[in-house]
C-alpha cells in the first residue's frame, strides 16, 4: 500500500488523485475496473506494469479524458475534475474545457504526428491555436525543447523522414511545450524498432530527473526499475501489487502474481540445466 | 486522309462547343461539390433523418443515367410546372450526379483519418473546428484527391450528354457538322483533339494535386 496516509481534502503535493475508478465499455461483459484508486505525487513517476490486456490503456485514457468512467472520481491537483455515472459508456470523448486537457500531455504507442506539418509546426500548434501565444516566443521555446531530445537539426523535417524513434521524441516535445501537470505514457516505444527504444527513454529519464509529474505504462523492466518511484502492477483490472519502493517491488515482489509477472521477462534455457548436471556429471568421474 | 481543310474552316466551331463544355462543366462540378461536402458533412455528423435522405439521394443519382436525369429536368419538370432553360438543366443534372460521387470520395477521405488523430487534437486542447480545420481535414484531403480529381474527369466526359437537350457543346458540334458536311472522321478527330485540350491540362494538374497533399511521399 502507499505510504502516504489518505487524508481527506485538499493535499498539494498530490498531482493526480484516483478513487474509486470504475470502467466498462458498451457491450463488455465486465467491468474493465471495478473501483481501484491510487495517486501520482507531484514530481513524481507511477510505473504501471501488468500483462496485455489488463486494462492499462484504458486507465490512461480514462484519466486523460479519451473514455468516459462509471465510477469513482479523478481529481487533478486537489480538485474532482470528474465524477462517474453509470450508463455513459457510449458517450466518447468526455466534455472538458480546453485549458482542463492540455493539463494531460498523452504519448500513445503509435507514432502519430500531424503529417501536414513539419516537427516545428506540430509542436508548435496548440501553444499557437489554442493558447494563443506568441510565434516567436512559442518557436523558441519549440527549438529549446528539440533541443533537449537532441532533434534541434530536424525542426524543419516533414514526418515520414523521421525514424519511429524520432517521431515520438517529438510527440513529447508536442506534449510538453504545453507544461501539463501530468504526462501519461502508453507503452511509447512497444511499436518502435528495439535500437530505436534507448533514445526514446532516456529522453524520458531525463524528464524524470528534471521532475516532470509521469504516469508511464510500459513493457521495459530495466527502464520501470530505473525510471520509477512508485509501482503498480495490474492484473485483470485489479491493483494486485503496489510499492512505493521500485527496487524492492522489482527484487522481491511481495505477491505470488507479481513473481509470476516479472519472471515471464526471464529466460530459462533448460538446456543448459541439463548440460550443467551433465558437465557435474563428468566432472565426478 | 484527313481533310486537313476542315480544321481551318471548322475550328471555331469546336472552339465555341469547348466554352460551352466548359461552362455546364465549370458550374456543373461547382454544384456537384457543393452538394458533396454538404452530404459528407451529414453522413459524417450522422445527423438522424437527414442521413438517411443522403443515402437515398446518392443511391438515386448513382444509379440513374445523367441522360435520364436530363430528360427528367428538361422534359418532365414542364410538365409539373418548372420550366428550366437548357444550360440550367445541364448544371443541375451534372451537380445532381457528380454530388454523389464527391459526397463518397469526401467520406472515404474523412473516415481514413485515423481516430488517434482526433485524439490528439483533444490532447492538445483542440476544439472542434480546430480540430476539423487543422487536423482532420489536410488529412482526409490527402486521402480524397485521386477520388476528387477522376470525378472532375468523368463528369467533363459525362458533359457531352447534354447534347441531347440540345445544348450546343463540343459533342453536339460535331454531330452537327458530321450531319452537315459528311466529313466524320474530321469531326470526330476534332471532337477528340478538343477534349484532350480540356481534360489534358486537368489530368496533369490532378496529378500534381495528388503529390501535393501526399503527405507520405512528397
Ligand atoms: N474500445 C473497447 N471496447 C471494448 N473493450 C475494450 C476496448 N478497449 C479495450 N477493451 C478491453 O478492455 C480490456 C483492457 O484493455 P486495455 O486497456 O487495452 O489493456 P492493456 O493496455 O493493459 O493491454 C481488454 O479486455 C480489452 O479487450
Ligand atoms: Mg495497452
Amino acid at each position: 500500500m502507499t505510504e502516504t496516509t489518505e487524508r481527506t481534502g485538499r493535499d498539494d503535493t498530490i498531482a493526480l488523485k484516483v478513487t474509486d475508478l470504475k470502467k466498462h465499455y458498451a457491450d463488455a461483459e465486465r467491468n474493465v475496473f471495478d473501483g481501484i484508486s491510487f495517486e501520482v505525487p507531484k514530481g513524481k513517476v507511477l510505473v504501471i506494469v501488468g500483462p496485455s490486456g489488463s486494462g492499462k490503456s484504458t486507465l490512461l485514457r480514462a484519466i486523460a479524458g479519451l473514455e468516459p468512467i462509471q465510477g469513482g472520481t479523478i481529481a487533478l491537483d486537489g480538485t474532482v475534475i470528474e465524477t462517474g455515472r453509470p450508463g455513459n459508456e457510449k458517450s466518447g470523448r468526455v466534455k472538458r474545457s480546453e485549458e482542463l486537457r492540455t493539463k494531460f500531455g498523452m504519448v500513445f504507442q503509435s507514432y502519430d504526428l500531424f503529417p501536414n506539418k513539419d516537427v516545428l509546426g506540430n509542436i508548435t500548434m496548440a501553444p499557437l491555436l489554442v493558447q494563443k501565444r506568441k510565434k516567436d516566443e512559442v518557436e523558441r521555446e519549440a527549438l529549446e525543447l528539440l533541443e533537449r531530445v537532441h532533434l534541434a537539426d530536424r525542426a524543419h523535417a516533414k514526418p515520414h523522414e523521421l525514424s519511429g524513434g524520432q517521431r515520438q521524441r517529438v510527440a513529447i516535445c508536442r506534449a510538453l511545450i504545453l507544461h501539463p501537470e501530468i504526462l501519461l505514457l502508453d507503452e511509447i516505444t512497444a511499436a518502435l524498432d528495439p535500437e530505436m527504444v534507448h533514445e526514446v527513454l532516456e529522453v524520458v529519464v531525463e524528464l524524470a530527473d528534471a521532475g516532470q509529474t509521469m504516469l508511464i505504462v510500459t513493457h521495459e523492466m530495466s527502464f520501470a526499475r530505473a525510471i520509477a518511484d512508485r509501482v503498480i502492477l495490474l492484473a485483470d483490472g485489479r491493483i494486485e501489487e503496489r510499492s512505493a519502493d521500485a527496487e524492492e517491488f522489482f527484487t522481491h515482489p511481495k505477491t505470488e502474481r507479481a513473481r509470476e509477472f516479472l519472471h515471464s521477462f526471464d529466460f530459462v534455457r533448460h538446456r543448459d540445466a541439463q548440460a550443467e548436471r551433465e558437465l557435474r556429471e563428468f566432472d565426478a568421474q | 486522309m484527313l481533310d486537313w481543310s476542315f480544321i481551318g474552316r471548322y475550328a471555331s466551331f469546336f472552339v465555341n462547343g469547348a466554352w460551352m463544355t466548359l461552362f455546364i462543366s465549370v458550374f456543373g462540378i461547382a454544384l456537384a461539390i457543393v452538394t458533396g461536402v454538404v452530404c459528407a458533412a451529414i453522413q459524417t455528423a450522422r445527423i438522424p433523418v437527414l442521413r438517411q435522405l443522403v443515402a437515398v439521394y446518392i443511391e438515386v443519382s448513382r444509379n440513374t443515367p445523367l441522360l435520364v436525369q436530363l430528360y427528367f429536368l428538361y422534359f418532365g419538370l414542364p410538365k409539373l410546372g418548372f420550366v428550366w432553360s437548357a444550360e440550367m438543366c445541364a448544371i443541375i443534372g451534372l451537380g445532381f450526379l457528380g454530388g454523389s460521387y464527391m459526397a463518397e470520395s469526401m467520406r472515404a477521405g474523412l473516415q481514413a483519418v485515423p481516430q488517434i488523430q482526433r485524439e490528439n487534437a483533444y490532447m492538445l486542447g483542440f476544439n472542434r473546428r480546430q480540430t476539423l480545420v487543422h487536423v482532420v481535414i489536410p488529412q482526409a484531403i490527402s486521402v480524397s484527391t485521386p477520388g476528387l480529381v477522376a470525378n472532375v474527369i468523368f463528369l467533363i466526359k459525362e458533359s457531352s450528354v447534354v447534347s441531347a437537350i440540345a445544348l450546343a457543346d463540343v459533342m453536339y458540334m460535331a454531330k452537327d457538322l458530321m450531319g452537315i458536311t459528311y466529313d466524320t472522321y474530321e469531326a470526330l478527330f476534332m471532337l477528340i483533339v478538343t477534349y484532350l485540350i480540356i481534360l489534358l491540362p486537368i489530368s496533369i494538374l490532378g496529378t500534381w494535386l495528388e503529390r501535393r497533399f501526399d503527405y507520405a511521399r512528397r
